[in-house]
C-alpha cells in the first residue's frame, strides 16, 4: 500500500522566483522522513511539491521529476486530484470543517468522490480511520458532535482521521504539532509511530527533538544565502544526522551554532 | 545562539585540559619523589590528588546537567559522553601517580628504587611524561594523528615493564622480596597509566571521527 517517492533535479517556483533549487531525494515507503531546516529554506514548499498542492498557487510551477513508485506524479494525463487523494495532507493548524459533525469531518473527503456509498460502508470507514487515528475510544459517542467542539490534539487526529479516510498510500505532515501542548504532540508522535507500518510518511517539523524521535530518515534544508533559493543539503539516517552529520552545515543547525 | 550552552561547553572542555595538565605533573613529580627519595614532593602528590578528584565530580556533574538540559547533538554530544568516560581515565591516572608517590614515602629516607632497577624506572618515568604531553596535545587540540603516535609510545611502556620483570625475577637479584613487590608494583602503575593515557587518546579519536577506533 505505502509507496516510494523519487524525487529528481526539482525547482520550485513562485512566478519568477526560484523558491528551491536542484532538490534529489528518495522517501522510502513504510518509513518516516522528516524535514528540517530553518523557517523560509522551502520546506513546505518542497512537500507541496509531493502531492502537486503547490500549484494551486497562481503562478506556481515546479521542474524535474517526482514519481510515486516509478510514476511521474507531473506526467502528461495525470490528474492533480487522484494524486492528492493518493498522497495525503495533514496541516500546522487542525482545520476541521466547524459546522460539520466528527462524522461527516473523517467521511469529506470520500463524499467528494462521485462513488456512490452506503451509509454501512461509510460507518465502517469512519470507526476504522478514527480507530487508526486514535481517536475512536475519545469520540465514538458523540460522532453527531461538531468537530470544532474537541481538543486541539483532538481535532489534529480528526484531519488526520480524515486523511486516512480516503485510503492514501502517503501522508504529508507539515508541522502538524506547532499548534499543540506537550502531551498532544506526545500523542500525534506516538500516533506517527503507528501509521508508518501502513503508510509512507513526511513530516515538516521545527522541532529538531521530534525529527530525532520520529524518523528514520531526516533531509535538512538550507539557504545558501539570503536571496537564494533554498537547497537540501543533505538526507541521511536520522541516527547519522543527528549524532555524525555529514555535512558541516547541518552539524551547525542541529547544535544551535547557526547565523 | 545558544551562548550560555556554548560558554558552558568550553569551560568543560577547559576542564578537561586543566585535569590532564594535573596528571601529567603528578606522575613526573611521584617519578622524582621515588629516584630522588623526596618526601616533600612525594606528599605534592598525595595533596593534588584531591584536586584532581574534585575536578572529575565537578565535571560529571555539569557534564550531565547539560545534556539533561540542553539536548546536545553530534560533535557537542560526543565531546560531553566522551568526557564522562575521558574524566574516569584522568582520575585513574591521578590515582596512579598518587600510588607511586606512596611507595616514594612508604620507603623514605630510603630511595624505594634499588640501583640496578633505577635505569628502567627513570625511563618509565620519561615515557609517562612524553605520552601525557601528547594527551595533552591531543585533547587541546584534537589532533589525530598525534593521537595515533600515543599508541606506539604505550608498546614502549610495556617493553619496560617486562624489563622490570626480568630484573626482579633473575637469580641475581640480591634486593629482597619486598623490593621485588615495590617494583612489581611500580611497574603495574606506570603501565596502567599509559593505558588510561591511551583510553584518553581514543576518546578524543571518537569526539573528533565519531567512530570508535579499533583495537
Ligand atoms: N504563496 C507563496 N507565494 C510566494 N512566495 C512564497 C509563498 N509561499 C512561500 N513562499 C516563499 O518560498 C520560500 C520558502 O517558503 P516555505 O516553503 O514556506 O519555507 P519553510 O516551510 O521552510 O519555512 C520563502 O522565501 C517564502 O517566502
Ligand atoms: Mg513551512
Amino acid at each position: 500500500m505505502a509507496k516510494r517517492i523519487d524525487v529528481s533535479d526539482v525547482n520550485i517556483y513562485y512566478g519568477k522566483f526560484l523558491a528551491v533549487s536542484d532538490v534529489n531525494l528518495t522517501i522510502q515507503p513504510r518509513s518516516v522522513t522528516a524535514f528540517i531546516g530553518p523557517s523560509g529554506c522551502g520546506k513546505s514548499t518542497v512537500l507541496r511539491t509531493l502531492n502537486r498542492m503547490h500549484e494551486v498557487i497562481a503562478g506556481a510551477r515546479v521542474e524535474g521529476t517526482v514519481a510515486l513508485d516509478g510514476e511521474d506524479i507531473y506526467g502528461a494525463g495525470v490528474d492533480p486530484v487522484d494524486v492528492r487523494r493518493t498522497i495525503g495532507m495533514v496541516f500546522q493548524r487542525p482545520n476541521p470543517f466547524p459546522t460539520m459533525s466528527i462524522y461527516d469531518n473523517v467521511v469529506a473527503g470520500l463524499k467528494l468522490g462521485s462513488k456512490k456509498i452506503s451509509k454501512s460502508e461509510l460507518d465502517g470507514v469512519v470507526e476504522s480511520s478514527l480507530r487508526s487515528a486514535n481517536l475512536w475510544d475519545e469520540v465514538r459517542n458523540r460522532l453527531s458532535k461538531p468537530g470544532s467542539g474537541l481538543s486541539g490534539g483532538q481535532q489534529q487526529r480528526l484531519c488526520i482521521a480524515r486523511a486516512i479516510a480516503v485510503k492514501p498510500q502517503v501522508l504529508l505532515m507539515d508541522e502538524p504539532c506547532s499548534a499543540l501542548d506537550p502531551i498532544s504532540t506526545l500523542a500525534i508522535e506516538d500516533l506517527i509511530q503507528e501509521l508508518k507500518t501502513k503508510y509512507t510518511i513526511v513530516i515538516v517539523t521545527h522541532n529538531m527533538q521530534q525529527a530525532a524521535r520520529v524518523s528514520e530518515r531526516t533531509a535538512f534544508f538550507n539557504l545558501a544565502g539570503i536571496g537564494k533559493p533554498g537547497q537540501m543539503v543533505e538526507i541521511d539516517d536520522t541516527d547519522k544526522i543527528f549524532s555524525n552529520p555529514a555535512d558541516k552545515r547541518t552539524e551547525d543547525y542541529i547544535s544551535g551554532r547557526f547565523g | 545562539m545558544r551562548d550560555v550552552y556554548h560558554d558552558e561547553l568550553d569551560d568543560i572542555g577547559k576542564g578537561v585540559i586543566e585535569m590532564t595538565n594535573l596528571v601529567a605533573i603528578a606522575m613526573d613529580r611521584a617519578t622524582s619523589a621515588l629516584l630522588d627519595a623526596n618526601l616533600a614532593q612525594a606528599e605534592a602528590v598525595m595533596a593534588a590528588d584531591k584536586r584532581i578528584d574534585t575536578l572529575r565530580t565537578d565535571l560529571e556533574e555539569r557534564t550531565f546537567q547539560v545534556i539533561s538540559r540542553q539536548q546536545p547533538v553530534a560533535t557537542d554530544l560526543r565531546v560531553l559522553i566522551s568526557t564522562i568516560h575521558l574524566t574516569a581515565d584522568l582520575e585513574r591516572m591521578g590515582d596512579l601517580a598518587d600510588h607511586v608517590a606512596k611507595i616514594a614515602r612508604l620507603r623514605f629516607p630510603e630511595s624505594a628504587v634499588p640501583e640496578e632497577a633505577r635505569d628502567v624506572i627513570s625511563q618509565m618515568g620519561e615515557v609517562a611524561r612524553s605520552l601525557v604531553t601528547k594527551v595533552a596535545d591531543v585533547v587541546d587540540g584534537r589532533d589525530i594523528a598525534l593521537a595515533q603516535a600515543i599508541e606506539a609510545e604505550d608498546d614502549s611502556m610495556d617493553a619496560l615493564r617486562r624489563k622490570l620483570f626480568t630484573l626482579v625475577l633473575s637469580p641475581n637479584w640480591s634486593r629482597g622480596t619486598e623490593a621485588a613487590i615495590d617494583m612489581t608494583l611500580l611497574g603495574r602503575y606506570y603501565e596502567r597509566y599509559a593505558d588510561h593515557a591511551v583510553a584518553v587518546a581514543r576518546h578524543t579519536i571518537f569526539i573528533v571521527t565519531g567512530r570508535r577506533p579499533e583495537h
